[in-house]
C-alpha cells in the first residue's frame, strides 16, 4: 500500500506545509511490530499450551499456533493504525476545522477484499484438510470405548474385551488408535478430553463417534462434561489414564474383562 | 380533522391520572393473574402446576394491558369507526402530562425511547449483579458460595437479562428516540404499536423474575431441551414465557422501525443519505424479525412438552434434542449480529463526528453490514459441529462462517480509515469507540478459532467460547452502546454527562474487561468447561485473576451510575448541537419538542460531509449554541465524487 491508494478530494484542505509521510511510517511500525509479535508468540506458545497427549491434540494445537501467527499481523494492523491516528491526529480542543475528507479508492477496496478473502480461503482449505484427515479409515487394532453420559456420571464399556461392567474411569493403552462411541441416557452431555483433543456431544437416543485418535503420551488426564446437563454438571469429571500395554491388559483383567 | 372537531382535553384529576397508567395495569394484572391461576388450578385439580403457572402469566399479560389502557383505542375509535382527532393524538403522545407520561401507554417515540433506556439500564444492572455472583463463585474451586442449583439459575438469569438488554440496547433507546428525528419524521409509523412493544417488554420482566420464586431454572440461557422439559420446578415456565413475550415485543418494534424508515423519511433523505445508525438499526431489526420466530416456536414446543406432555424433545418418545438445538441456534447466531450491527453503526457515526471526516466509505460499510445480515442467517450450525446432527454440512457451515469475516473486515477498514488523518477529538464517546476497536479485534479473531473445525474441537463448550462472545457482545457491542449513550445523552436527557467520570468509567471498564476475559481465554485454552459452579483445581489461577479484574468492572458500573445520577440532578444543560454533528437530531432544540420539527426539514447532502469544498462562513462546525431548527446541517451543497 502507498499514499496513492487513498484518494483525497482535498480541495482547500491541501496544506502548504510539509506533511510527514504518515502512511509510510505507520506501515513500517506495523511491519516491525508484527515481526516482533510473531517472534514473541512463537517463543511463548510452547509454555502456554497445555500438554498434548494424542496425535489429534497435537494437530489441533498446531492449528492454534498457525492461526495465532496469522492473527498477529492482522490484529497489529488495526492497533497500529488506530494508535498512530490517536497519537498523530489528536486535537486537544474541540476541532475548529475538518479533517482531510478521504474516501477509499476502488483499488484499496478491492485490495482489502482480496486480502481478507485470501486469508479466508486459507482458513477454509486448512479446515477442510483437517476434516479430511479425521476421516481416516479405522486401523484393524482400533480400540472402541463406549461412553454413556447420564446425570451426572460417565460410564465406559470396552465391548472388544467383553467388559461392560460400567467402568467409571477410562484406561487407554499408549500408541494404540482409539475411537469413542458416545451416547446419553437422559439429556445432552458433552464428552471432552482436552489433552486427547476429543470432544463430542452425547445425545439421548443417538450415537455419535469421535475421530480415531492415538494417545501418544502416558499420563493421567480428565474427562469433563462440557454441555450444561443440570444440577451437578460441574461435578461430572472423571479420570482418563493413558498407560502402557501391559498395564492396560492387567487393568482389563482386573475389571473382569478377557483379552 | 378540523379544529372545531378537536375536543377539549380535560385536566386529569388523581383518578384520571392513575387509571390508564402502569399502576392500574399492575393492579388489574395481578387480579387477572390470580383469577386465571385459580380457575386453571381448580380445573386441573391442582395436578398440573405448569398449566397453573402458564395461566397466571396469561392472566397477568391480558389484564395488565387492559389496565394500562392498551385496548382503549379499540373501544373508543375502533367501534366508532373514525380517525383520531389531533388533540386525542397529542393526548396519547403525553402532551402536558409531565413526568407521568413515562408511566402511561404513551405513544411519543421520545417517551418510548427513554422508557427503553431506563429499562436497558435496569436489565444491565441486574445482569451485572448476576455476573459478579458468577465471578465470585468461580474465583475458587468448589461450589462454595452458592449451591449448584442456585448457580445455574444465576448463570441463566445473567445470560437472558444481558442478551435481552443487548438486543434492545441500541434499537430500543436510540432506535426509538433518535432514529425518527434522524430521518426527519414527527413520530414512528405506528405510535401505539411502539408503546405496545415497550410495555410488552415491561410486562415480561415480572414474569422472568418470578422464576426466583418458582425454584429457578437449570438450563442456562440457552434453555436446551430435554433438560428444559425435565426440569422439576415451574421456574422453567417463566423462562419460556419470557422469551415468547419478549419475542413478540421485539417483533412489533422491528416492524415499526422498518416501516418508519421506509415511509417516513423527510424530503431529500434518500437511502444513500441515511445516517449510518439508521442503517444499522434497520438491518438489525430486519435480522431479528427473521431470526426470532424459531426461538418463539421452540419455547412454545417446550411449554407443550411441559404442560401437555407432548414429546418434541424427549428421545424416549421419539423426540430429538437436535430439533431444539437447530431452532435455538437459527435464532442464536443471527441474534449476535442483531446486537453487533447497530453498535458498529453507532461506532461509525461517532467516529465520523469526532474525526470531522466523512465515513471512509459509506457504501463500503453499508455493503459490509448487508453482507453480515445475509450471511449470518446461514451460519447457525457452526454451534453444532460436534453435535453429530449435521456432519455432512460441517464444511458448508464452516464456509459460510468464515466468509462472514470478509464483511466484518470491512467494518475495521472503515472505522480505522475514518480516524486516519482526521481531527480526532477524544471525547468520552470517542474513547468508547477506541475500546470497540481494541476489543473487537480480539473478539473477531478468536471467532475464527471457533469457526475452524480443528480448533473448535478443542474449544467447543469451554471458557474460550465464553471469553470470545463476551469480547464481541460486551467488548464490541456494549462499548458501542456506551459510545452512543455518551454521544446522545445530552440530546435525550438534556444534560451533559460528566467528562472526568466518563473517562474513569471507560478506563475501569476497559482494563477490567480485558483482564477478566483474557484470563478466561487462557482458562479455555487449558480446557475448562462452561457453566461450572465447581471449577476444577487446574483452572483456579486464571479464574481467580478474572474475578479480581471483575472488581474493576464493578467499580466502572457504579462510576457510571453515579455519573448519571449527578448529571440528572445537577448536570450542565446541553445545547442543541452538543458535538457539532450534522445529522438532523442535532438541528432540533434540546429538549426536543413534542413533534420534533416545527417544519419538516429538507435534506440536501450526506450527513458526513465534513471537510467538503468551501461552504459559506461557518461551515463544518456550526455554532454551538441555540436551536438551529429549520436550518438543517445536512443542507450543504452536495458534492458528488
Amino acid at each position: 500500500m502507498s499514499e496513492a491508494n487513498i484518494e483525497g478530494n482535498a480541495g482547500g484542505a491541501s496544506p502548504a506545509r510539509q506533511e510527514p509521510h504518515h502512511l509510510r511510517r505507520a506501515v513500517i511500525i506495523w511491519v516491525v511490530l508484527s515481526v516482533i509479535g510473531i517472534a514473541l508468540w512463537l517463543a511463548v506458545a510452547p509454555f502456554i499450551l497445555p500438554r498434548a497427549a494424542s496425535d489429534l491434540s497435537s494437530t489441533d494445537d498446531f492449528t492454534f499456533v498457525v492461526l495465532t501467527t496469522l492473527a498477529v499481523p492482522v490484529g497489529m494492523f488495526v492497533y497500529v493504525f488506530l494508535g498512530y491516528s490517536l497519537f498523530a491526529f489528536r486535537v486537544k480542543e474541540r476541532p475548529t476545522e475538518d479533517g482531510v475528507p478521504l474516501l477509499p479508492r476502488p483499488s484499496l477496496q478491492i485490495g482489502w477484499l482480496g486480502i481478507t478473502g485470501g486469508l479466508c480461503l486459507f482458513l477454509l482449505i486448512w479446515g477442510f484438510a483437517a476434516i479430511y484427515l479425521e476421516t481416516a479409515a479405522a486401523a484393524s487394532n482400533t480400540l472402541v470405548v463406549q461412553v454413556t453420559g447420564q446425570q451426572w456420571l460417565w460410564t465406559f464399556n470396552y465391548p472388544q474385551y467383553g467388559l461392560s461392567s460400567q467402568s467409571q474411569a477410562i484406561e487407554l493403552p499408549v500408541n494404540r488408535p482409539v475411537q469413542f462411541v458416545v451416547t446419553s441416557e437422559d439429556v445432552l452431555h458433552g464428552f471432552a478430553i482436552r489433552a486427547l483433543g476429543v470432544r463430542i456431544d452425547a445425545n439421548p437416543g443417538e450415537v455419535t463417534t469421535t475421530p480415531i485418535i492415538t494417545p501418544t503420551q502416558m499420563g493421567n488426564y480428565t474427562v469433563y462434561c462440557v454441555e450444561l446437563c443440570g444440577l451437578y454438571h460441574s461435578y461430572m469429571w472423571q479420570a482418563v489414564n493413558v498407560v502402557d500395554n501391559a498395564s492396560f491388559n492387567s487393568w482389563i483383567l482386573s475389571q473382569g474383562g478377557h483379552l | 380533522m378540523t379544529m372545531t372537531e378537536a375536543r377539549e382535553v380535560k385536566r386529569p384529576g388523581l383518578f384520571n391520572a392513575l387509571v390508564p397508567s402502569v399502576v392500574s395495569g399492575i393492579v388489574l394484572g395481578v387480579i387477572g393473574a390470580a383469577v386465571a391461576g385459580y380457575i386453571v388450578n381448580a380445573a386441573t385439580q391442582g395436578g398440573n402446576l405448569d398449566a397453573t403457572v402458564a395461566a397466571v402469566y396469561t392472566g397477568w399479560l391480558l389484564f395488565f394491558f387492559v389496565g394500562i389502557g392498551a385496548f382503549d383505542g379499540i373501544v373508543q375509535w375502533g367501534f366508532a369507526r373514525r380517525e383520531l382527532t389531533s388533540a386525542e393524538e397529542l393526548e396519547l403522545a403525553g402532551k402536558g402530562q409531565g413526568i407521568w407520561r413515562y408511566f402511561r401507554f404513551t405513544t411519543d417515540h421520545k417517551v418510548v425511547g427513554i422508557q427503553y433506556l431506563a429499562t436497558v439500564f435496569v436489565l444491565f444492572f441486574v445482569g451485572a449483579i448476576a455476573a459478579f455472583m458468577i465471578r465470585l463463585e468461580q474465583s475458587t474451586p468448589g461450589a462454595i458460595y452458592f449451591t449448584p442449583s442456585t448457580y445455574n439459575t444465576i448463570v441463566g438469569m445473567h445470560g437472558i437479562l444481558m442478551i435481552a438488554a443487548a438486543i434492545i440496547m441500541v434499537s430500543g433507546p436510540f432506535g426509538n428516540f433518535v432514529v425518527p428525528i434522524m430521518i426527519g419524521a414527527r413520530d414512528m409509523a405506528f405510535p401505539r404499536l411502539n408503546a405496545l412493544s415497550y410495555w410488552l417488554l415491561f410486562a415480561a420482566l415480572p414474569i422472568f423474575l418470578s422464576t426466583l420464586a418458582l425454584g429457578g431454572f437449570q438450563t442456562g440461557w440457552t434453555g436446551y431441551a430435554p433438560l428444559a422439559v425435565q426440569g422439576l420446578t415451574p421456574g422453567m415456565d417463566a423462562y419460556c414465557f419470557t422469551i415468547i413475550v419478549f419475542g413478540i415485543s421485539i417483533t412489533i418494534a422491528a416492524m415499526n422501525i422498518i416501516t418508519t424508515v421506509m415511509v417516513m423519511r423527510t424530503k431529500g433523505m434518500t437511502w444513500g443519505r441515511l445516517p449510518i445508525t439508521v442503517w444499522g438499526v434497520t438491518l438489525s431489526v430486519l435480522l431479528g424479525l427473521t431470526a426470532f420466530p424459531t426461538f418463539i416456536a421452540s419455547q412454545i414446543m417446550v411449554l407443550m412438552d411441559r404442560i401437555f406432555q407432548t414429546s418434541f424433545f424427549a428421545a424416549s418418545y421419539g423426540g430429538s434434542n437436535w430439533v431444539y438445538e437447530h431452532l435455538f441456534w437459527f435464532m442464536g447466531h443471527p441474534e449476535v449480529y442483531v446486537i453487533l450491527l447497530p453498535a458498529m453503526a453507532v461506532a461509525a457515526e461517532v467516529s465520523a463526528v469526532f474525526s470531522r471526516k466523512p465515513l471512509f466509505g459509506y457504501r463500503l460499510l453499508l455493503g459490509g453490514f448487508i453482507g453480515i445480515t445475509v450471511l449470518s442467517v446461514i451460519v447457525w450450525a457452526h454451534h453444532l459441529y460436534l453435535s453429530g446432527s449435521v456432519n455432512a454440512l460441517d464444511g458448508p457451515f464452516m464456509l459460510d462462517t468464515e466468509l462472514i469475516s470478509i464483511p466484518t473486515g470491512i467494518i475495521f477498514l472503515v472505522l480505522v480509515g475514518t480516524l486516519w488523518r482526521g481531527r480526532i477529538w477524544v471525547t468520552v464517546p470517542m474513547l468508547f469507540v477506541v475500546g470497540v476497536l481494541v476489543n473487537f479485534v480480539i473478539g473477531g479473531i478468536t471467532g475464527i478459532y471457533l469457526a475452524d473445525i480443528p480448533t473448535n474441537e478443542i474449544f467447543h463448550g469451554g471458557m474460550f467460547v465464553v471469553a470470545h462472545f463476551h469480547f464481541t457482545l460486551v467488548g464490541a457491542s456494549v462499548f458501542g452502546f456506551f459510545a452512543g449513550i455518551y454521544y446522545w445523552f445530552p440530546k435525550m436527557l438534556g444534560r451533559r454527562l460528566d467528562t472526568m467520570l466518563g473517562q474513569l468509567h471507560f478506563w475501569l471498564f476497559e482494563i477490567g474487561f480485558l483482564g477478566t476475559f483474557l484470563s478466561l481465554f487462557y482458562a479455555g485454552l487449558l480446557g475448562e468447561a462452561r457453566w461450572a459452579a465447581n471449577i476444577p483445581p487446574p483452572f483456579a489461577v486464571p479464574n481467580t485473576i478474572a474475578s479480581l479484574f471483575a472488581i474493576l468492572i464493578a467499580a466502572s458500573v457504579f462510576t457510571f451510575i453515579w455519573n448519571v445520577i449527578i448529571t440528572l440532578v445537577r448536570g450542565e444543560r446541553a445545547v442543541a448541537n452538543e458535538w457539532g454533528a450534522k445529522t438532523l437530531e442535532w438541528t432540533v432544540p434540546t429538549p426536543v419538542p413534542l413533534e420534533n420539527f416545527e417544519h419538516l426539514p429538507e435534506v440536501k447532502s450526506s450527513p458526513y460531509d465534513y471537510g467538503s469544498p468551501p461552504v459559506p462562513a461557518g461551515d463544518g462546525v456550526p455554532a454551538t449554541g441555540g436551536g438551529v431548527a429549520g436550518a438543517p446541517l445536512q443542507a450543504h451543497p452536495q458534492v458528488e465524487s
